[in-house]
């Protein structure tokens, strides 16, 4: 490089420091200007929604990157190399039900002999309730940094707010469906009408008759002229009216059976088309019978009929749309951060986030069956390298491998319309493709079969654990201490310390704690969570719990140490840890959190030893359900099954310890929500002791 | 459109607001402000923010009175968290609390208004503030975060409000609380650091040459520093003047003067060089200084520093670590910001304006001066001694019948009462009729050189123009009031003037309840007039008779839990129902006993499964066995818990109520509060309540076997009437 190229490359290096408005777009300008990403607000929607249709069943993946407001509320709540994969998904679903989604950038790619070909679109959501039904989002809150952050990249809030697309999720517009009040007939799936009662069919009978009669008298008249006395007469008579230009028939209903006998009545009937006019509380009212000139005409209103359902989806829908065209259509969806990510798309767009991992996954995986991580692929190849974010991970393999990749974006820029946002989902796609090279898997799928990807590829799908592991186990205890160490340990070997002094250093506590015990005379290391709380690994196995019984029991350490405790040290297992994440307990300093989490436990312990009052039996009768999954419905306690016995046929006599009715209130819940059939009948309660 | 550097270049402002003019006819961005000079705001970004503290500095000081204005992000944080008639002056301002500490503010009215004597008007500096509680200083920030309520921002929205000019440009700020920590901060590591540990980097000493590069670096360096060493204090010896020894070292080493002393400047180095170089002058330099801090004015590039013997050094080293903390103190101070306003408020003692402002003064606490506290009691007296004189011109109106009939018996919503009070400022082109007895007050407008006889920016709802038009209302009300602005010679004193008196500090703690709040006193009392309306339609709350119900069966409706209630208790036992939201209810007795005889015989039922209780007229509000009810005072738990659950019943699960030992706890207990909720208020109505005994409410009591309850379907009633 001559000098002068050097110093132009300082120059650039100083404004990343300082970014001006000004430079920012030159560099924009210099560097990005062959890529252009859509940007979609609701005036540009409809049109959008058009194209990345297409796009994305003319594509074989499909990338997507969220810009949310933020992700956690304090240091210690977001995702950390300790987290097991249960804590860091109950910290995810967490933040995804506080923040929200301001921009939701969708790429449909291909990649053809090292050749991306893709087409980003960049979505701006604001969560307005566009319908006054009090959804999507009652509130939400920001984080000042992120907010920082999106303001530096020259975010337009201004535009998100007024222009920005809304939406309702699945599970929304379910609850909402009474309120938005509209369904088409094809919504009524008719059964084969197997057993047809009596009324039935004078139901059916008659009010063939009546349309039969109404379509002849409506042929005639327009044959011949009328008098306008008679016509309206016969209107009158016939309960005739108009709908648009076409004249349409009003058949009262007044239950779901007769909408599904009128509609299966009316496909024997040539050129009329069907509509169901909604009442208030989401019941069919009334159908409307639409008569039609020719079959040509029937075909013109029925485009009209599916343009205006489409319409009113797009209103009530909105931003979900897109959601749901790639969720139909089956493809693989590639992110950088999948927990962050899908807990997000999960609780915006389907439904309320499930409170186990496991039920997370598995209702997710039914919606987007092929998820994959750039994130995860980064790690086969630089297991060990903290690359975290993407600009780094592209040039990490931009050094080591040799992968060129061109680039092929379907919109082009135009003069002085260059935009940044979303700009990561064009890097999560150009990253993919890259590690398809190196890893020499071939991204190119069948055109007749999407759902099976190249097996390499299959086993890197559907990858949640934030960690290192590539292992597949969900019940994998192990987790890091260190960002950039890979090495691991059990779960049961670490200990929480906390009510130390605040901003105090992890050397310094460990100085402290050095020599102060035998169990600190093996190697042990302290990693701080957040300022006053430290997470204490012993190498020995053992040593966790031999240290915890000391902090219980109060025998000396030496003075600093017995310092320390008579100024509030404590100490709890992970396990303590663990419920502070079921529990909820979002406390800003995880020391609070630890100190109720305690105190929970304790109340319950000694509830336990108290007689009579303590243990509450109940005989809870469920119709052929396994408890198997019942031990960790509420993890803080174990409950325990005392017997199972079987009674009456299929019925099955359980009896559970739980301590408190609450936590019975909740396995009933939680039971209701994943048994086939609710609780039929809740058991008596019943004093009993323990043996 | 090119929206990422919005609002940072002046020159971009003119492209931009004819971008938006397209987009919106009724803009009101800041960049507005250039094309329309008729319409102007003095909107104050944290580029012009200390010109405009300095001028609002005197306008304040001369001000007769200021009025003042909010935007906020929010109001409430959850439907239930709205404010009810069932809502207890504790539970209200537990409410206020919530929104204020969940919610940000955006925008900062500020309107001095002062008498012109001459000009027989008032001459209003109306100032709009954009503020972002950015984090300025490193550590605990304003805050970490803040809530949005979509209907809130849409609210902003339709109104024009310019985000970006908020966040990009808004004046950050720290409270009282936040700057004393920040200081205190700072003292304890300033006092801990021993002053040998100066240098940036502790790990110096455990620095090891390991690299044959390091080993060879640090042998040039110390030649290098040790020949101008050697230069120095042989120059000194022959006071001759210093010269480079060799051409090699002008290039990388020249001298400056550092606090009186001669010292070497280290450029373009990397940082490992640095830390050799640093521990270099350790090893082989005694009278050396290393110095070097990022980025601070004090020393902004790393020095080797000359100092004649120890104690010189010692003094050098006291001398920087002053430098360092004075500083970071003046970063402290700086990070104020929009604070400065508050305190101005604060200090100058003016009468303090607002309209329904209960909740603009609790952010107000919340954000520039502390935490709020946990009673409404404590809150209120803190609250004065920052702001003696509040008028609420909210109260002014509801509580004249005058001013009603002025407003025509229309809401007394702020542009409504200045459409009515003050038509001649809100539209001065229709010729207003000035009656005889209802002089109108003239008020003009001054931004900054500029004055406006006739000033309407007509932007509703943006915090300056908002605060002007309080203050207008204010002005106008005064002089219906009798008050002869012209008798007084200037200043007016209007905190202590005696038709006054009765509105000053007296602010509506809750306008549904029109529960109107003493500052001085934190008693509560009903206003006399504004909302009796409103009042009428509930008959006389009792919070001791109230049971709070909920996981109720989905669409239970009011009527029939009360006609449930009825068949147990009597017809007349339930006075009313309230739906708190889909999931909760009230139910207030009639008699207190009640309250507790049907948890009693809830829990009971509850229990027992057999038939009896499945046949009970209760089982339709207990259906699946899931609906849950407590007393009053955990409602007020419920309410005090940072928690915000959009639905009631998934924040009482969150907040972890433990209903089954709650409902039972004895009836001196709720007594107690009872006694506390009654001296709170001076409603004799309430009083009347409270000396009745929970007699029948104890536990032992009220219990029902079972059997009986097959029999009669008044179980309760007949209990009582033994």
């Amino acid at each position: 490089m001559s000098p002068r190229l050097q110093m132009l490359h300082k120059r650039f290096f100083c404004t990343k420091i300082f970014p001006t408005a000004a430079d920012h777009h030159f560099r924009l300008r210099r560097h990005q200007n062959q890529w252009l990403i859509k940007q979609v607000t609701k005036s540009n929607f409809s049109e959008a929604l058009g194209e990345i249709r297409t796009h994305i069943s003319n594509s074989d993946f499909i990338a997507v990157s969220l810009q949310q407001t933020g992700a956690y509320s304090a240091p210690w709540q977001r995702v950390l190399p300790i987290d097991i994969a249960e804590t860091a998904y109950l910290k995810a679903k967490r933040a995804a039900e506080r923040f929200q989604v301001l921009q939701f950038a969708v790429c449909p790619f291909s990649v053809k002999a090292s050749k991306l070909i893709a087409h980003p679109y960049n979505f701006h959501l604001f969560p307005r309730d566009e319908l006054k039904i009090a959804m999507p989002s009652y509130s939400f809150s920001c984080q000042l940094s992120y907010l920082t952050t999106m303001a530096r990249e020259g975010f337009d809030f201004n535009a998100c707010i007024y222009d920005g697309i809304s939406y309702l999720s699945r599970a929304q517009e379910l609850a909402a469906a009474d309120r938005i009040g509209h369904s088409s007939p094809s919504s009524y799936v008719v059964p084969s009408s197997s057993a047809n009662s009596v009324a039935d069919s004078v139901f059916t009978e008659r009010t063939k008759s009546r349309v039969r009669h109404w379509v002849n008298a409506c042929k005639d008249s327009n044959k011949k002229t009328e008098d306008a006395l008679i016509n309206t007469l016969r209107k009158l008579v016939s309960g005739s009216e108009l709908y648009g230009s076409r004249p349409c028939l009003i058949i009262n209903v007044c239950s779901e059976r007769q909408v599904q006998l009128v509609l299966e009545m009316l496909k024997e009937v040539v050129d009329v088309v069907p509509m169901v006019v909604p009442a208030r509380g989401g019941e069919v009212q009334a159908i409307r019978v639409v008569l039609t000139s020719s079959e040509e005409d029937k075909n013109l209103l029925e485009k009209e009929l599916q343009d205006m359902e489409e319409e009113h989806n797009k209103r009530v829908r909105g931003f979900r749309e897109v959601i749901d065209l790639i969720s139909t259509s089956q493809k693989p969806v590639v992110a950088h951060n999948t927990l962050n990510d899908f807990t997000f798309i999960y609780s915006k767009f389907l439904a309320p986030l499930p409170s186990s991992m496991d039920e997370f996954r598995s209702s997710l995986l039914l919606v987007f069956p092929h998820i994959l991580d750039v994130n995860h692929l980064m790690k086969e190849i630089g297991p060990f390298e903290k690359l975290n974010n993407l600009p780094a991970s592209i040039s990490y393999l931009r050094r080591k491998f040799f992968a060129p990749i061109d680039m092929e974006v379907s919109h082009r820029a135009e003069a002085d319309n260059v935009q940044i946002h979303g700009r990561n989902v064009l890097r999560i796609s150009e990253l993919f493709a890259k590690l398809c090279s190196v890893l020499k898997i071939n991204p190119e799928t069948f055109e007749d079969d999407y759902c099976h990807l190249s097996s390499a590829l299959q086993c890197h799908a559907n990858t949640f654990n934030p960690s290192l592991t590539s292992s597949e186990d969900p019940i994998d205890e192990d987790v890091r201490i260190w960002n950039k160490n890979s090495r691991r340990i059990s779960i049961n070997n670490l200990v929480l310390l906390w009510g130390l002094e605040s901003g105090i250093s992890a050397a310094k506590l460990k100085a402290l704690l050095h020599g102060s015990h035998e169990v600190f005379s093996k190697e042990f290391d302290v990693q701080m969570v957040d300022k006053n709380c430290a997470v204490i690994v012993f190498w020995t196995t053992g040593f966790s719990d031999r240290f915890l019984r000391i902090m219980d029991s109060g025998e000396i350490f030496c003075e600093s140490l017995k310092d320390m405790i008579s100024e509030g040290l404590a100490a709890a297992s992970y396990k303590t840890y663990r419920s502070v994440c079921k529990l909820g307990l979002w406390e800003a300093d995880l020391a609070d959190a630890l100190d109720k989490a305690l105190e929970k436990t304790k109340r319950l312990t000694e509830a336990k030893s108290e007689e009579d009052l303590s243990i509450l039996c109940t005989v809870v009768r469920f119709k052929s359900c396994s408890f198997g999954f019942l031990v960790d419905v509420d993890g803080f306690f174990d409950l325990e099954a005392f017997w199972t016995e079987e009674c009456q046929g299929t019925w099955l006599l359980n009896v559970l310890t739980v301590t408190v009715p609450m936590n019975l209130r909740n396995i009933i819940k939680s039971l209701g929500e994943t048994c086939p059939n609710p609780p039929l009948m809740l058991g008596r309660l019943i004093s009993k002791q323990l043996p | 459109m090119k929206k990422y550097f919005l609002v940072r270049a002046m020159a971009m402002a003119e492209a931009q607001a004819r971008n938006r003019n397209q987009l919106f006819p009724f803009n009101r961005f800041l960049c507005s402000s250039s094309n329309s000079s008729d319409l102007t705001l003095k909107n104050v970004t944290k580029s012009n923010f200390e010109p405009a503290l300095a001028e609002l500095r005197s306008h304040v000081r001369e001000a007769d009175f200021v009025s003042f204005d909010l935007e906020m992000t929010g109001v409430t944080s959850a439907p239930w968290r709205e404010s009810f008639e069932f809502d207890r002056a504790d539970i209200r301002y537990l409410k206020v609390k919530d929104s204020a500490e969940k919610f940000a503010v955006v925008q900062f009215g500020v309107c001095p208004f002062r008498w012109d004597s001459k000009n027989r008007s008032f001459i209003a500096h109306p100032h709009n503030f954009y503020v972002f509680p950015r984090q300025e200083i490193p550590g605990d920030g304003p805050s970490y975060e803040f809530s949005c309520q979509t209907t809130s921002l849409d609210f902003l929205a339709k109104y024009q409000f310019d985000f970006n000019a908020c966040i990009y440009e808004g004046i950050s700020y720290l409270s009282r609380r936040q700057e004393e920590e920040g200081l205190r901060r700072l003292n304890s590591v300033y006092n801990d650091e021993s002053s040998e540990s100066l240098s940036s980097s502790k790990a110096v000493a455990d620095m090891q040459l390991v690299r044959m590069a390091d080993i060879l670096f640090a042998e040039r360096m110390t030649n290098k520093i040790g020949e101008w060493r050697a230069g120095l204090l042989r120059d000194t010896n022959e006071g001759s003047e210093f010269q480079g020894s060799s051409n090699d070292t002008v290039q990388k080493l020249q001298t400056i003067f550092f606090k009186m002393r001669p010292a070497l400047v280290l450029n373009v180095l990397t940082s490992r060089q640095l830390r050799l170089i640093e521990l270099v002058i350790k090893k082989h330099f005694e009278d050396l200084v290393y110095v070097h801090a990022t980025g601070e004015i004090s020393c902004p590039q790393p020095l080797v520093v000359y100092t004649d013997s120890t104690t010189d050094r010692d003094l050098l080293m006291r001398e920087i670590k002053h430098c360092r903390k004075n500083e970071a103190v003046t970063k402290i101070k700086a990070a104020v910001g929009f604070r400065h306003v508050i305190d101005l408020l604060s200090t100058e003692r003016k009468l303090i304006v607002g309209h329904n402002c209960f909740l603009d003064i609790a952010h107000i606490y919340n954000k520039f001066v502390g935490p709020l506290p946990l009673t409404v009691e404590e809150y209120v007296s803190e609250v004065q001694k920052h702001f003696p004189y509040i008028v609420d011109t909210k109260v002014m109106l509801n509580s004249d019948s005058s001013f009603l009939h002025l407003v025509k018996k229309g809401s007394t919503s702020l542009s409504k009462a200045f459409t009515f009070l003050c038509p001649q400022i809100a539209s001065p082109n229709v010729s207003s009729i000035v009656l005889a007895d209802n002089p109108r007050i003239k008020v003009e407008v001054q931004v900054d050189d500029k004055r406006f006889s006739n000033w309407n920016s007509g932007a509703k709802h943006e915090a300056g123009y908002d605060a002007f038009m309080t203050g207008c209302v204010f002005a106008q009300a005064c002089t219906h009031l009798g008050i002869d602005f012209n008798l007084h010679a200037p200043p007016v004193d209007l905190v202590h003037n005696e038709k006054l008196q009765k509105y000053i500090n007296h602010l509506y703690l809750s306008w549904i309840n029109g529960d109107v709040i003493d500052l001085r006193t934190g008693k509560c009392t009903a206003d006399s007039l504004g909302s009796t309306n409103l009042k009428n339609r509930y008959p006389k709350i009792l919070f001791s008779n109230i049971v709070i119900l909920w996981d109720l069966p989905s669409n239970l409706k009011a009527r029939e839990i009360k006609e449930c209630m009825s068949k147990v208790f009597g017809t007349d036992s339930v006075t009313s129902v309230f739906h708190l939201d889909e999931t909760a209810a009230f139910v207030q007795f009639s008699k207190q006993e009640f309250v507790s005889s049907f948890l009693e015989l809830k829990d009971t039922l509850e229990q027992k499964y057999d038939p009896i209780s499945v046949l009970h007229p209760l089982s339709k509000i207990l259906e699946g066995g899931c609906t849950r009810a407590a007393t009053y005072e955990i409602y007020k738990e419920i309410c005090s818990s940072p928690i915000s659950e959009v639905l009631f019943s998934n924040q009482a699960e969150a907040v972890g109520i433990e209903w089954r030992t709650r409902q039972l706890e004895p009836a001196v207990e709720v007594e107690k509060q009872e006694d506390r909720a009654s001296s709170f208020s001076q409603d004799q109505d309430r009083k009347e309540t409270s000396p009745i005994t929970i007699a029948a409410g104890a536990p032992s009591s009220c219990h029902f076997p079972t059997d009986e309850l097959v029999d009669s379907f008044y179980p309760v009633q007949a209990q009582l009437s033994k």
